[in-house]
């Protein structure tokens, strides 16, 4: 293995604790679904099953970045920032429609096991369904031959990664003033069986994607962003195995929630807004 | 039209604030920013921190692993900090492997904070088991001293570790970790850098921003740990006499008492 | 090959006997070696010559610093050497001068006995004389250590470092003897700190005047 020595290595080998851990709490991974009636069980965090987790959104807040975003779902936590279009390096055609670049990162400790600090296959397929999801919103002819680098990192993960970075990406751009059609705010929606649970937590993602291999039933997580104005819908990424009725159920339930987040990321860019402006205000008066 | 002189002229633009004591945002000379502490906000971490200092945040995560020893330590556990300065916190910055002012900066924190926690602690079993804190310090904002603040974020984060007990069965050799006994880590030191920034080769900013740091012609840290001198790092840059590193090593005094308390406050504040 | 101090190292107070030779390879602009005791480093000066365009500076010249361990690459710990080598030379070069231009300073280490990172700067800055690039001042390092009882001892070498609680290294400039740069390890006292400072300013007077030898010696084939 190639040691990388522009970082300080740890040794070679090296495993998270908890693999050997014994804990005096009972981990019953999945009891909380089975035994009672699925539609008006409470899950493990006290939610209903089609209950989103609260959310917090917050721009502006990287002062170097042209526009940022914050983006809190209980654990999960998500900041973004997006910088000034700059000519796309080494392209030697001119192409008629700016691009968007986007990376998207796990902090190595953001997630129940270190992640390594290079990008790796999940992270780089996150990236291009951000990329696949901003696109549509973003008036990319108004910046021919340029890109607008989109930089996300997770800082905690706790299900729901990529609908939070797409929302906070969309709040984001919006924040640098990048000219766009619509925002764009997404959703998750995990199923397991006759069970659907909106805004899956990691334990309940990993749930509907390992349980139900062995058997037919309907398993697998959606993840749809929408352009909340144009009731649009620019990207849908699923995974597993589930009936076409399933789908389109699943599907009503998405776009309520991303009309619901819709509003809040409206709130949130127009209080930036006034802040800026009152803040402006005082160094004019002193 | 201060805006655009600013950019037409921007060493201009500081002279001309400085002429009057004073720094384009409201602080004179050696006055500092404004240092905010959180900790415990990443759940997934054992130890974590979010550290302010004015508009520059750095977030500090540890994860606790198990590994085997380096066969010449045997009894030492592992601290790997490393700064990562990724593109999101600043344009100068791009995608791939640390800049050499990243690598430059993990270096700079790994050599004062070499002493806070003594390896030996960090060793289960000799030869056969150690801890291995994997320390990820990720600058969100670049404005300046973010070396300042990943020390901070560090020393922060350290004292918010409890590491599960562990036992090594050296018949299966395998560990048993028993993940309800945690106690926390011992921390010898506490170390606090303060940066300073010396514009026109006269004038000393304590405290720099990002912009002062840009225009300034030499800078400097000093890490101190009480009355004691961790660091004098002066990379080069415009000369200095003596009586200006005293100043500057004074103010760095005052300030690591500050911050230390700042830090016992917000771990204090948290129920742990 | 001659002694040009010709002092014992044994004494606390005197620096070990520093060596050094100008010209020693053929392509760079300017080269030296230096040795301090049994420590040694080598040093190469290019400039000034074409920039990258994305480190280009309109006003002045870009000055780089290359650091090369004995053997492997540089890694992480290397890097503060690195920058410190860099920012010192920086600050010596009249950069001004050279405008949208690179000057390449390289430093490779040879041995390590102690104080190498005094020993490369040395090195480092007889070069950038022996290329004939003009500069502010010329800057002389040296290396001390704190040990146990707290004592300052001038340029220690390993077996001496081995018994210390810091060691610190300070580059001072050659007009005012002022502290273009300043890097240390472990833990010490502000007063001992002056009192290093102050012991190693003293020595970097001998330095400076080895300097001039050096130019007098060398003064026909600089040109």
């Amino acid at each position: 293995m190639p040691t990388d020595n522009r970082r300080i290595q740890g040794p070679e080998i090296s495993t998270p604790y908890c693999v050997f851990g014994s804990s005096t709490e009972n981990e019953d991974e999945d009891g909380c679904f089975k035994s009672t009636d699925p539609l008006s069980s409470t899950r493990k965090d006290g939610r209903a099953l089609l209950e989103h987790r609260k959310i917090y959104m917050k721009t502006g807040v990287v002062s170097q970045a042209k526009g940022s975003a914050y983006i809190e779902l209980n654990n999960t936590k998500v900041i973004c920032s997006v910088f000034d279009p700059r000519e796309i390096p080494n392209r030697v055609e001119y192409s008629q429609h700016g691009e968007l670049f986007c990376v998207l990162k796990f902090a190595p400790f953001s997630c129940t096991t270190r992640r390594s600090h290079q990008q790796d296959a999940e992270e780089k397929e996150l990236s291009l369904n951000l990329k696949r999801a901003l696109e549509p919103a973003v008036c990319r002819h108004e910046f021919p031959n340029f890109q607008v680098d989109i930089y996300v990192l997770i800082l905690e993960s706790d299900g729901g990664s990529l609908a939070a970075s797409i929302t906070c990406a969309g709040l984001a751009l919006a924040d640098a003033h990048v000219p766009m059609y619509d925002l764009v705010t997404a959703a998750s929606l995990g199923v397991a069986g006759d069970v659907l649970m909106k805004d899956p937590s990691e334990e309940e993602e990993k749930l509907c994607s390992q349980h139900f291999e062995r058997s037919n039933l309907n398993h697998g997580l959606i993840t749809v962003s929408l352009m909340g104005a144009h009731t649009q819908i620019t990207q849908v990424w699923q995974t597993g195995s589930m009936t076409t009725t399933c789908v389109s159920e699943s599907l009503t339930h998405l776009i309520q929630s991303c009309e619901e987040t819709y509003p809040i990321a409206q709130r949130c860019l127009v209080k930036s807004v006034v802040d800026t402006i009152s803040k402006k205000k005082v160094p004019e008066q002193s | 039209m201060a805006a655009q002189y600013k950019t037409i002229h921007p060493v201009k633009y500081y002279r001309d604030f400085l002429a009057h004591d004073l720094r384009p945002d409201g602080r004179s000379p050696d006055k500092t920013r404004n240092v905010t502490v959180n900790v415990n906000s990443i759940s997934t971490a054992d130890g974590s921190s979010t550290v302010r200092i004015g508009n520059t945040t750095v977030i500090c995560g540890i994860k606790a692993e198990l590994g085997k020893p380096k066969p010449d330590e045997p009894e030492c556990g592992f601290m790997v900090p490393n700064v990562e300065l990724p593109p999101l916190c600043s344009p100068l910055f791009r995608p791939g492997p640390p800049s050499e002012e990243a690598q430059a900066m993990t270096c700079f924190v790994s050599q004062a904070t070499s002493d806070m926690v003594d390896l030996k602690e960090l060793c289960v079993s000799t030869d056969n088991l150690a801890w291995v804190l994997h320390i990820d310090m990720i600058c969100l904002d670049y404005d300046g001293c973010v070396q300042d603040a990943c020390l901070i974020a560090l020393s922060a984060a350290l004292r918010t570790v409890k590491l599960p007990k562990v036992e090594y069965d050296a018949e299966t050799k395998l560990p048993s970790v028993s993940l309800d006994e945690r106690a926390d880590l011992h921390v010898k030191s506490s170390p606090v850098s303060t940066s300073f920034a010396v514009f026109d080769d006269e004038i000393i900013l304590s405290d720099p921003t990002g912009e002062e740091e840009n225009l300034s012609s030499a800078k400097l840290s000093v890490v101190t740990d009480g009355e004691v001198i961790l660091s004098v790092h002066k990379p080069g840059g415009s000369a200095l006499s003596e009586t200006q590193l005293q100043d500057c090593i004074s103010v760095a005094k005052d300030r690591a008492n500050l911050v230390n308390e700042l830090i016992n406050v917000a771990l204090s504040s948290v129920d742990r | 090959m001659a002694d040009m101090s010709g002092q014992a190292s044994g004494e606390d107070h005197k620096l070990r006997p520093f060596y050094c030779e100008l010209n020693v390879l053929s392509r760079p602009d300017g080269s030296a070696i230096v040795t301090q005791g049994e420590t040694a480093a080598i040093a190469g000066v290019y400039g000034p010559i074409e920039v990258k365009p994305n480190k280009i500076h309109i006003e002045k010249a870009t000055v780089e610093g290359i650091y090369r361990p004995k053997s492997g690459l540089p890694c992480v710990s290397d890097r503060l050497c690195e920058t410190t080598l860099q920012n010192t030379f920086e600050a010596a070069v009249l950069t001004s001068q050279y405008p949208r231009t690179l000057i390449s300073i390289s430093v490779q280490e040879m041995q390590d006995s102690g104080g190498l990172l005094a020993c490369a700067i040395n090195a480092g800055c007889l070069a950038l004389m022996n290329s004939g690039l003009s500069m502010k001042f010329l800057v002389a390092a040296v290396h001390c250590m704190i040990n146990k009882t707290g004592e300052v001892i001038l340029d220690p070498d390993n077996k001496q470092l081995k018994d210390s609680c810091a060691s610190l290294m300070f580059a001072f400039d050659n007009v005012d003897k002022n502290i273009v740069s300043s890097s240390t390890h472990g833990r010490f006292t502000e007063a001992q700190y002056q009192e290093a400072l102050l012991r190693c300013r003293t020595a970097s007077t001998e330095i400076f005047q080895l300097y001039r030898d050096m130019v007098k010696k060398y003064a026909p084939t600089m040109g």
